[in-house]
C-alpha cells in the first residue's frame, strides 16, 4: 500500500493544526508555519505529479470502502488548489497584519490550510462518502473564512453557508439513494449501479448530485450567495473563492457528467438536442445564462471586488458550458478555462486587495489615478484584464476559443452567441476597473500611497508568469488534459505546444506567431516613436478644461456611473431578480413561521404541558385498548 | 525566405498606404458634397507629418504615450490576419474568431492611454466607445457564425477561396452582407455613430489630451483601422481579391457608399445606437443565420 496519496491529505491538515498552536508561541512560528506547510503540500504535490494511483484504500464505512485514487485531470485541480493557497498565505502575511487579535488569525491561517486540505480530499476522492466528508469540511471552513471580512460579511457568510446546506442536502439524499441500491460507494460501483437502474432514479440521482454542484459553482438561478460572499471576504480570502472554490463545483459536474455517468448512457435515457442529452443541454443553456447576465451586473457594479464576483459567476458559466458540450474539444475548454480562471481571476483579487490594503477603499469611484504610485500592481491587474476579456497572446484567450470552437462544430449557434455576448462585456467591465482604480485624476488624499511590499508582490509576479505562459504554450495544460480526458473514453484531440493545427478544430491557431508578432510591432513602432522630439511631462492638472483652471481641490474626473447609458439599455432585464423570488421564499417561510407555528409553538409552559398530556393520553388509551404504540 | 520578410515589411505598409488614401480622398468627397472645393488631396499626409516633428510633446505619463504605440503595434498585428490579394500571410496562426478579439488589442491600448489623460472628456469618450463596441458586436458575431458554419470553416483563406468565380457571400447570404455593412460602418465611426469622438460634446473624447506625435501616431493608426475594418468586410463578402489593384478597387467601393451616408446623417445618442443595434441588425442577421442552419 501506498501513503503517499494520504501524506498528501494529510499535510495541511497536520499543517493547520501546528500553526495554530505556533501561534500561541509567536506570530512569526504561525506565519512561517503557515507558509512551509502549503508550501511542503505543493511540494508533495508536485513530488507525485501525473503519476496514476488507482485507489488506496484509507478506511472504510457502512461497509463502503473510502478510497483515495488520482488520475492527470486530478492532477489538474490539485495543481490549482495547491498553488493558489501557497500564494494566497503568502499573501495574507503582510495583508492580515492589520489584525489585532491574535487569537483570531490563528484561527483564520489553521482555516486556510484546512480548506487547502478539503479541497484536496475533494479531489482525491475516489467514492463518495470521502467526498461528502470533505465537501462538508470545505463548506464549514470556508464560511468562517468568510466571516472574518468584518460586520457584512456576517450576512454574506449566513447566506452563503444556508445555500451551501441546501446543496449538501441533496447531494446527501442522492448518496443514501444509491447506497440503499449498491451498498458500495465507489465510483465504479457507482457507474454501475447508474446503468443498470431505471431511467429515472438516474436523472434523479444527477439532478440531486447537481444542486450541490451548482450552488458551490454558483451557476444561474443558485448563484445569489457569491457576489455577497465573494466580496465580504477578507482580501486574501476572496481568490481562493473566486479561484479554486467554485472549481470544486466545476470539478464535481465533470465527475457525474463523465465519471459516474458515461455520455453513452445519458444518450440512452434522454432525448437529444444538437446531439446533446436533454439534461446536459439544459445545463448548458443555464451556463450561458449565467454568462450574459452576470457580464451585464458585472458592468453596473460600483464596488471592485463585487464586479470580480459577477465576473466569476460569468467566467465559471464558460467551465460549465464547455463541460456540458460533451464533445472532446467543448470539454477539454471547459477544463483549460478552468485552470485558466483560476490563474487570473486570483491575480486580479490579490491585486484589487493590494489596492485596498494601501487605500482601505474598494469603492470604484473612490480611487483613480493610482498608476503612477502603484505601477506594479497595475501591471498586474492589467495582464489579468487582458486575460479574462479573452485578448491574445494570455491564457483567458486559448481557452475560451476552444470552447467557442467546440460549439461551433456542434452548430449550437445560440449558445455560442451568448458565449461572444459575454466576452465583448468582459471588455466593459474590465476597462471600468483598470480605468477606475488605475487612471483618471489620482485625488489628492492618495498623493502618498506607495506599491505593497514585497511578500504581496511575490505571489502577484507568480501569476502574471503563469498567466503567460499557459496563454503562449496551451500545449503544456494541454498533455494532462488530453491525457486525462483519455481515461474518460474521450477522443484525443490534436494539439502542439503552441496552439491547435485546424483538422479537429475549424481553424488554425498558433498563439506563439500571435506573441511574437504583436512583440515585433511594438518594437517597431516604439522605435518610429522614439525617433521624434522627446516629449515632455506634463501634471494631471495642466489639462483641458474648455478653459477652466484645474486645481487639486475640484474633483476633475469620470469615474461613478461609468456605463450609465448602457444602464438604461439592459434596465428591462433587471426587472426580474433571481434574489428577490427566494427573499419572498423566505418572507413566506417567516410568515408561515410567525403566524401558524406560532400557534403550535406558543412559547407558553402551560401549552407544552398540555400537549404532553394529550399525548400521554391518547398513548395509554391506546395501550389499554390492548394496542400497540411501536 | 526573402519574399516572407518582403511581405512582413510591404503588408504594414501597403494597408497604411490603402488607409491614408481613403482619408485623402474622404475630404476631397465631402468637400464636392459640401459645395466646396476642399484641401489639397495630400492634406492628410501634411496634417501627419507636421504632427510628428512637433518639437513640443506634452505626456501624461507612461501609460499615456504607451496608448498610441499599441494602437499601432495592435493594428499591424490585425493587418497579418487578414488576406490581401492572394496573400493568407498569417491566417494559419488565427483564424476568424481570434482575429476578432486580435483586432481589440490596438483599441483596448489606445483606451488604457487615453484613460491616463486624466481628462473626463477621454474617459467619457472611452465608455463609449466600449458601449458603442457592445452594441455592434452582437450583429457581427451572429453574421460570423453564419459565414463559418456557410463554409464550414474558420480559415479566413479558406473563406476567400470558397467565394472564388465570383460566387460571393454577398450573392449567397444577402442579408449577413447588409448587416456586415452596417457593423463595419459602425466600427468605423461615421456618422451616425461619431458618437465616440463627437466634437460638440466630449472635445473629440479619448483624443482630448493627445497632440504632437501623439496625435500623428493615432491619425496612422486610424489609417490602419480603416484598412483592417474594410479589408475584412472585403474578405467576407466580396471575395477577397487576386490582385491589389481589384483588393483596392472593391475597398474603396465600399468606402465610397459609406461616405454617401456618412454625410447626410445626423448622430445616435448612444444608447440609442446601441437599442439600434440590438434591434434590426440583430434580427435581419439572425433570420440569415437559421437560413444558413436550415439550408
Amino acid at each position: 500500500m501506498n501513503m503517499s496519496l494520504e501524506l498528501l491529505l494529510a499535510t495541511p491538515f497536520i499543517g493547520g493544526l501546528l500553526t495554530y498552536i505556533g501561534g500561541k508561541v509567536h506570530r512569526w512560528v504561525r506565519n512561517i508555519f503557515a507558509v512551509l506547510f502549503s508550501l511542503l503540500t505543493l511540494g508533495e504535490m508536485s513530488l507525485f505529479y501525473n503519476t496514476t494511483f488507482k485507489g488506496d484504500v484509507w478506511g472504510s464505512l457502512f461497509g463502503s470502502k473510502l478510497i483515495l485514487q488520482t488520475n492527470p485531470i486530478t492532477w489538474l485541480f490539485l495543481l490549482i488548489v495547491t498553488s493558489i493557497s501557497l500564494l494566497v498565505i503568502v499573501f495574507s502575511v503582510d495583508d492580515m497584519k492589520h489584525e489585532e487579535d491574535h487569537i483570531v488569525l490563528d484561527s483564520y491561517y489553521m482555516q486556510l490550510l484546512f480548506v487547502e486540505g478539503a479541497m484536496i480530499g475533494i479531489v482525491l476522492a475516489g467514492d463518495l462518502i470521502t467526498f461528502f466528508m470533505f465537501w462538508e469540511i470545505m463548506s464549514w471552513t470556508s464560511y468562517f473564512l468568510i466571516v472574518h471580512g468584518g460586520k457584512k460579511s456576517m450576512d454574506a457568510g449566513y447566506k452563503y453557508i444556508i445555500m451551501s446546506i441546501i446543496g449538501a442536502y441533496a447531494m446527501f439524499v442522492a448518496i443514501a439513494m444509491i447506497y440503499s441500491k449498491a451498498h458500495s460507494l465507489v465510483y465504479p460501483d457507482v457507474a454501475l449501479v447508474l446503468s443498470q437502474s431505471s431511467p429515472t432514479f438516474t436523472i434523479w440521482i444527477i439532478i440531486l448530485l447537481g444542486v450541490g454542484f451548482f450552488v458551490k459553482a454558483a451557476v444561474m438561478p443558485l448563484h445569489t450567495w457569491l457576489p455577497d460572499a465573494h466580496s465580504e471576504a477578507p482580501s486574501p480570502v476572496s481568490p481562493l473563492l473566486s479561484g479554486v472554490l467554485i472549481k470544486m463545483g466545476a470539478y464535481g459536474l465533470f465527475i457525474i457528467f463523465y465519471g459516474l455517468m458515461s455520455a453513452n448512457l445519458a444518450k440512452n435515457i434522454m432525448p437529444s438536442i444538437f446531439s446533446t442529452p436533454v439534461l446536459l443541454y439544459i445545463v448548458q443553456w443555464l451556463a450561458a445564462l449565467s454568462i450574459v447576465l452576470a457580464t451585464f451586473l458585472a458592468i453596473m457594479q460600483e464596488d471592485a471586488k463585487r464586479l470580480l464576483a459577477y465576473s466569476s459567476i460569468s467566467q465559471i458559466g464558460y467551465v460549465v458550458l464547455g463541460l456540458a458540450t460533451g464533445t472532446s474539444l467543448g470539454v477539454a475548454g471547459g477544463l483549460f478555462h478552468a485552470l485558466n480562471h483560476a490563474i487570473f481571476k486570483s491575480l486580479l483579487f490579490l491585486a484589487v486587495g493590494a489596492v485596498i490594503y494601501r487605500t482601505g477603499t474598494r469603492n470604484l469611484s473612490d480611487l483613480g489615478g493610482l498608476v503612477k504610485k502603484m505601477p506594479f500592481t497595475f501591471v498586474a491587474l492589467v495582464v489579468g484584464i487582458i486575460a479574462l476579456a479573452g485578448v491574445p497572446p494570455l491564457n483567458g484567450f486559448v481557452s475560451k476559443w476552444m470552447i467557442y470552437e467546440a460549439l461551433l462544430q456542434k452548430k449550437e449557434v445560440f449558445l455560442l452567441i451568448m458565449a461572444f455576448v459575454g466576452s465583448t462585456g468582459a471588455f466593459l467591465y474590465v476597462y471600468r476597473l483598470v480605468h477606475s482604480i488605475f487612471l483618471g485624476q489620482l485625488s489628492q488624499k492618495h498623493e502618498n500611497v506607495k506599491d505593497v511590499p514585497i511578500l504581496m508582490q511575490i505571489p502577484m509576479w507568480v501569476l502574471v508568469i503563469a498567466t503567460v505562459i499557459y496563454g503562449i504554450f496551451p500545449g503544456l495544460a494541454m498533455d494532462v488534459i488530453v491525457k486525462g480526458m483519455k481515461m474518460f473514453g474521450f477522443a484525443p484531440i490534436a494539439y502542439n505546444l503552441y496552439g491547435f493545427p485546424q483538422g479537429s478544430t475549424m481553424g488554425a491557431l498558433k498563439v506563439i506567431n500571435i506573441a511574437s508578432v504583436l512583440m515585433i510591432s511594438f518594437v517597431v513602432a516604439w522605435i518610429f516613436f522614439l525617433l521624434f522630439s522627446k516629449s515632455r511631462k506634463v501634471s494631471q492638472y495642466d489639462n483641458y478644461a474648455a478653459g477652466q483652471v484645474v486645481t487639486p481641490e475640484l474633483k476633475y474626473n469620470y469615474s461613478f456611473g461609468f456605463y450609465m447609458s448602457f444602464g438604461r439599455v439592459i434596465k428591462p432585464i433587471f426587472k426580474i431578480s433571481i434574489e428577490r423570488i427566494y427573499n419572498y421564499w423566505v418572507d413566506a417561510a417567516k410568515i408561515f413561521g410567525d403566524y401558524y407555528m406560532r400557534r403550535v409553538y406558543t412559547g407558553n409552559l402551560e401549552t407544552y404541558n398540555s400537549y404532553i398530556v394529550i399525548v400521554v393520553t391518547i398513548a395509554a388509551a391506546a395501550v389499554l385498548l390492548g394496542g400497540k404504540i411501536w | 525566405m526573402v519574399k516572407m520578410i518582403l511581405i512582413a515589411i510591404g503588408a504594414p505598409l501597403v494597408a497604411f498606404a490603402i488607409g491614408l488614401s481613403f482619408m485623402m480622398i474622404k475630404r476631397k468627397i465631402v468637400a464636392r458634397i459640401q459645395r466646396r472645393y476642399g484641401p489639397t488631396i495630400i492634406q492628410p499626409i501634411y496634417d501627419v507629418l507636421k504632427l510628428l516633428v512637433k518639437e513640443d510633446n506634452i505626456s501624461h505619463g507612461v501609460i499615456f504615450s504607451l496608448g498610441p504605440i499599441i494602437a499601432i503595434a495592435g493594428s499591424i498585428l490585425a493587418v497579418f490576419f487578414i488576406p490581401m490579394a492572394g496573400f493568407s500571410m498569417l491566417t494559419g496562426s488565427g483564424d476568424l474568431i481570434a482575429l476578432l478579439y486580435i483586432m481589440a488589442i490596438g483599441s483596448l491600448g489606445m483606451a488604457l492611454g487615453a484613460g491616463d489623460s486624466a481628462n473626463p472628456n477621454a474617459s467619457i469618450g472611452i465608455s463609449r466607445a466600449l458601449t458603442l463596441m457592445f452594441g455592434y458586436d452582437l450583429p457581427l458575431v451572429i453574421i460570423v457564425i453564419s459565414v463559418a458554419l456557410q463554409y464550414h470553416t474558420t480559415n479566413l483563406s479558406d473563406i476567400v477561396a470558397a467565394q472564388a468565380n465570383g460566387n460571393w457571400t454577398l450573392w449567397t447570404l444577402p442579408l449577413s452582407a447588409i448587416v456586415g455593412f452596417v457593423v463595419t460602418y459602425g466600427a468605423l465611426g461615421e456618422h451616425p455613430f461619431d458618437i465616440v469622438t463627437a466634437p460638440h460634446e466630449v472635445a473629440t473624447g479619448p483624443m482630448v489630451e493627445y497632440g504632437g506625435k501623439h496625435l500623428g501616431f493615432l491619425m496612422i493608426s486610424h489609417a490602419f483601422h480603416i484598412y483592417i475594418e474594410i479589408a475584412l468586410f472585403v474578405d467576407l463578402f466580396l471575395g477577397g481579391a487576386s490582385n491589389i489593384l481589384i483588393f483596392y478597387l472593391k475597398m474603396f467601393a465600399v468606402f465610397f457608399i459609406m461616405i454617401m451616408f456618412d454625410e447626410v446623417l445626423p448622430r445616435f445618442k448612444i444608447d440609442d445606437a446601441v437599442r439600434f443595434y440590438w434591434k434590426w441588425p440583430t434580427v435581419v442577421a439572425l433570420i440569415s443565420l437559421i437560413i444558413v442552419l436550415v439550408k
